[in-house]
């Protein structure tokens, strides 16, 4: 009753064209126009040519709109193998944070021991240590063991900072499991590994979405451990590619701007697909951790 | 069930392989660069058709013969990410040719631009470096480099024949053992665009004064007079230099001196900081050019929005870059730095040394292989020859062999400057001492230049950084 | 059940991943950074053992000072200037039905999903003083001169203008979700009493978003201490140390001056920071919570 009566309240309003109803539909569009310009000025860029963008008008209409930036940008980045490295060490990310982090987090809050709360903080600990704190020491640590310039040196750091959040979430959310589901399997003669991957794990499946976007937000953009950690081009990653780039294209602009453009395309293109239920995964992991 | 087996299996494996990532990385490592060399070696620049079916063979080699020597892959690290122009391109003709002449030898590269390359470089100087590598000769860069041994010694006599510029050696060496070798001879050099002097009827200033009062009639035209990269401070640094050589004449006492000592103090610094400070607060550097990189800089310049840029000869490429507007690139030409009042240097006493070259890693497991190749590109017909075609500056070798008559107007220009010098500078001032020092000039001049630092403030601070 | 649930072994064969991950990647490097930060040590050749001294150095270091002085900055600037209009155009966006909601909501997050090396570099044309979007809106509006945006008196501000522009959409999407879970029924029973759009907002929407509002304010303050990667892209700290940060620091300290014992010495301090006030957050907004 009362979702209906909201409903009609909203509608009512929408059709409102009253001074206070007009601001705050300026507001929106400011802070949207405000959001979205510079992106549309990067596309715009991108297609024309170098010499065109001295202007002091705000957006350029080219002459002859130039793809080749695209074509140039797309070849030499080398996208499609910085995309394929990216999506890999991503993925990979993403599955090890989501089943390292439900077995901690069954053992912390289910298993019965002494430890438990003890491990479980120390193991949330890792949300508070900067990140880049741990650059230096961590590039001597791969560089002894021979891992710079292998996919672990992207793979631990990234895992290791996505892991405590995914902890956090899942032990959040096992907290609302009933135990008695596992009592019954228990007496159904299950193991605990059938019980953590067989029937806890489907129940924690909204938990995991929200881990899977999270993991996938956090590490998607990183640059800076993929830039000191790695040195061939065999694993380095697409944020990095932009670097690489606007030195080999110092003297062209244009491309320059189609390779931002191409660089930041997958990960728009998802989200503008998934929206829903990003926005929906982020938020319950925002509000909650 | 099946649900079962797999999240069991997919668990397993996971924890299977972080144990292997601890103990026995190599391997995987191994592993993966067979997998991926193909994929490695296309994004390793511009390879030509034939250097990749020689890494094809390799890869198809690889897994076999782990312990034959046959396939070679040697790993480049250079400060040029432009392999399409200039001395990256001279840098990648030579490398697809030796890969040609050797099929067992593959290269990889890996280009970053300078700044970010000299960071690379000292976290690589840590543990492990790439097998050829871009290093430059002067304290700043080679001193903890060479206390550290990472770099490998090479044979002095073997280069007796190269043509190398008498001295231009010095910088690359530690108690008389030589550890790489120089790339270029390093003049810097304000670039100005011709047609927009004789256009506006604006002439070359031949004095510090009307360098000054020239940016002012270009600023009053609406132009950038000269486009500075003030955001690596190295450039602002290397026209400190240039000031300097024409204030005090030849400085390297002096500087060597107030490094050692930690002491700036000798009014010789004073005074050509204060030309810069003023030179920067009159308008003769674009607005915001102490945040401004290289790229923007120079952009500035050959798309005609600035009439001047100061830069290093090793720039003359853009004579001949396509991506500059032919009008602007064909007039490109070039003059040093103009003489200062009751200044002690002259006209031809100009700003240059021998920096850039490459070296050979002393850890590195190719290492015949490595110097073969660096003496490959050091023949007399490599470097020197496919960068003076390229319109690259000049080498530290003897190029007079290699006047074709297709010389860009800008390169002999160069060439006269050069040959017509009565003393060089030798090592800018922030490359003469330890990286503290250089990474506190190159921070602090910034600070100077814009004023929010007063020069004696800028004196003090990087005389402690010496400390 | 019980014992099924206490074996040690299988306890053990669970955690053993997440300790090991975390013992590899977290504690080992900051025994590593504690050991260095004593040392006197270039990164290469041997360490040598200087005690405290490191750390006396940093206490008089300008540098380091300006660079929380930048995170504190920050961090008002979050909390003064981003999170005031994400709550309001949250509280907007929650009037709003159907399709203009979700595409609203969808553009304000965009920014978000793009990579700070593509954001950076994107922000320093746009600071461009030559060509510059920036400048050209500005020259629209009848402004010749050329405005430097990064010389050092405005530099902090432009990487602020990056950083809020970047975050917002995330930091509006928190204030949106807590919106939403409050009871349409209390907005019914405002309407009914005949409370305008503004008393509402400041009666109910605001009161009850508090422990929203707290979470937002750790997050921001925490992200502006840990900034790094847009500043070492865009200004590289400079011009001077301007616009340095802690992380931006100490990585410069050991790549680029050799000192990496120095370097560390700034990361154990940077990490007590971070967690001091992590902790100090926490426990103050934990403490007000029970006194309400």
């Amino acid at each position: 009753m009362s979702k209906q009566a909201d409903k009609n309240v909203k509608v009512s309003k929408k059709k409102d064209f009253s001074p206070a109803n007009i601001i705050l539909w300026i507001i929106l569009i400011c802070v949207a126009v405000v959001q979205i310009f510079p992106l549309i000025w990067l596309i715009d860029f991108s297609l024309a040519s170098s010499n065109e963008m001295f202007t002091t008008g705000l957006l350029i209409i080219p002459n002859k709109i130039q793809w080749g930036n695209y074509a140039k940008a797309f070849v030499d980045g080398h996208f499609l193998h910085y995309l394929r490295n990216s999506i890999l060490i991503n993925g990979l990310a993403v599955i090890l944070v989501v089943v390292i982090s439900i077995m901690a987090a069954f053992a912390c809050k289910r298993m019965q021991w002494k430890l438990n709360n003890f491990v479980k903080t120390l193991l949330l600990l890792g949300m508070m240590i900067p990140i880049h704190a741990t650059l230096l020491p961590n590039y001597k640590i791969y560089s002894y063991l021979h891992m710079t310039d292998t996919i672990w040196a992207l793979l631990i750091p990234y895992v290791a900072f996505s892991l405590p959040q995914g902890l956090f979430l899942m032990t959040g959310f096992l907290d609302g499991v009933p135990v008695e589901l596992e009592e019954a399997a228990v007496m159904d003669g299950c193991g605990i590994y059938r019980i953590v991957f067989q029937i806890v794990t489907p129940i924690l499946k909204p938990s995991i979405a929200t881990v899977c976007i999270m993991t996938f937000l956090n590490n998607w953009n990183e640059f800076m451990m993929a830039s000191t950690y790695l040195s061939s081009p065999k694993w380095k990653t697409l944020p990095f590619s932009i670097l690489e780039f606007t030195g080999q294209y110092s003297s062209n602009y244009a491309v320059q701007f189609a390779v931002m453009a191409l660089t930041a395309a997958p990960a728009v293109i998802v989200y503008i697909v998934l929206n829903k239920h990003i926005t929906k995964g982020v938020a319950m992991g925002a509000v909650k951790g | 069930m099946k649900k079962k087996v797999l999240s069991l299996i997919m668990a397993t494996t996971m924890v299977a392989g972080l144990v292997t990532g601890c103990g026995d990385s190599s391997k995987t490592a191994s592993n993966n660069s067979s997998a991926d060399t193909a994929a490695v070696d296309t994004s390793s620049a511009d390879n030509t058709a034939e250097a990749d079916t020689s890494s094809a063979d390799n890869t198809t080699g690889d897994n076999a013969a782990t312990e034959s020597t046959e396939d070679i892959t040697i790993k480049l690290f250079s400060n040029l990410p432009d392999r399409k122009n200039g001395q990256g391109l001279v840098e990648q003709m030579i490398i697809d040719e030796y890969m040609d002449a050797n099929p067992n030898v593959s290269i990889e590269v890996e280009a970053l631009d300078e700044e970010a390359y000299k960071t690379k470089f000292k976290a690589y100087a840590m543990d492990g470096m790439p097998d050829v590598v871009s290093i430059w000769g002067q304290p700043s860069f080679l001193d903890e480099v060479l206390d550290a041994g990472v770099l490998a010694e090479l044979n002095e006599s073997d280069y007796a024949d190269y043509g190398f510029v008498s001295g231009s050696l010095e910088g690359f060496k530690r108690d008389d053992k030589l550890y790489g070798l120089p790339r270029n001879t390093d003049i810097m050099l304000f670039y100005y665009n011709q047609k927009m002097f004789e256009d506006n009827g604006w002439t070359i200033p031949s004095t510090y004064d009307e360098l000054l009062s020239l940016a002012d009639t270009i600023n009053a035209a609406g132009i950038t007079p000269v486009a500075m990269d003030g955001a690596d401070g190295w450039v602002l640094a290397c026209y400190l230099e240039d000031l300097l050589t024409k204030v005090n004449g030849d400085c390297r006492g002096i500087i060597s001196d107030a490094v050692s000592n930690g002491d700036f103090s000798n009014p010789v610094f004073a005074e050509a900081t204060q030309i810069l400070v003023d030179s920067a607060a009159a308008g003769l550097f674009q607005t915001g050019y102490d945040s401004q990189d290289y790229g923007t800089a120079m952009n500035l310049f050959t798309n005609g929005q600035a009439a001047m840029f100061y830069m290093g000869s090793w720039e003359a490429s853009m004579a001949l870059n396509e991506d500059i507007p032919e009008e602007i690139r064909t007039n490109i030409r070039a003059f040093t730095m103009p003489v200062v009042k009751d200044g002690v240097g002259t006209a031809t006493d100009i700003a240059a040394w021998n920096g850039g070259g490459y070296a050979v890693s002393a850890t590195s497991e190719v290492k015949d292989e490595a110097i073969k190749f660096l003496n490959f590109m050091y023949q007399n017909d490599k470097l020197s020859k496919y960068g003076w075609e390229n319109g690259v500056g000049m080498s530290a070798q003897d190029q007079s062999a290699y006047m074709t008559g297709n010389e860009t107007e800008l390169q002999l220009q160069i060439l006269d400057i050069l040959n017509g010098a009565s003393s060089v500078s030798g090592t800018p001032i922030n490359d003469c001492g330890p990286s503290a020092f250089k990474t506190s000039i190159e921070t602090e001049i910034q600070s100077v230049a814009n004023g929010t630092e007063s020069v004696e403030d800028f004196l003090s601070t990087i005389g402690q950084s010496c400390k | 059940m019980k014992k099924l649930y206490s074996n040690k072994l299988v306890i053990l064969s669970l955690v053993f991943p997440g300790l090991l991950v975390f013992v590899f990647a977290i504690l080992a490097p900051i025994i590593l950074s504690v050991y260095y930060g004593f040392t006197e040590y270039s990164g290469m050749g041997t360490a040598t053992f200087i005690g405290l001294e490191n750390y006396k150095t940093l206490f008089h270091d300008k540098a380091f000072g300006r660079s929380l002085l930048n995170s504190l900055l920050l961090a008002i600037g979050f909390i003064c200037i981003q999170h005031p209009i994400a709550i309001v155009v949250a509280a907007v966006l929650d009037k709003l039905q159907g399709k203009a909601e979700g595409f609203f909501r969808c553009i304000y997050f965009i920014p978000n999903v793009i990579s700070v090396a593509v954001i950076a570099y994107l922000w320093k044309f746009i600071y461009n003083p030559d060509f510059g979007l920036l400048n050209n809106i500005l020259h629209i509006f009848g402004v010749q001169e050329k405005i430097n945006w990064f010389s050092a008196d405005l530099a902090i501000w432009s990487v602020l203008i990056v950083l809020i522009w970047h975050g917002f959409g995330w930091g509006m999407l928190i204030y949106y979700t807590g919106i939403k879970n409050i009871d349409p029924v209390l907005y019914e029973a405002a309407s009914i009493d005949g409370a305008d759009a503004k008393t509402t907002f400041f009666r109910i929407t605001l009161p009850l978003m508090k422990p929203v509002i707290q979470v937002n304010v750790t997050m921001a303050v925490i992200s502006a201490l840990k900034q790094m990667e847009t500043v070492y892209l865009l200004t590289n700290g400079g011009p001077g140390n301007r616009t340095q940060f802690a992380a931006n620091y100490l990585y410069q300290q050991a790549f680029k001056a050799f000192k990496y014992g120095y370097g560390n010495a700034i990361g154990v301090v940077f990490i007590i920071i971070c967690l001091i006030i992590t902790v100090g957050l926490n426990t103050l907004f934990a403490d007000r919570e029970k006194k309400a």
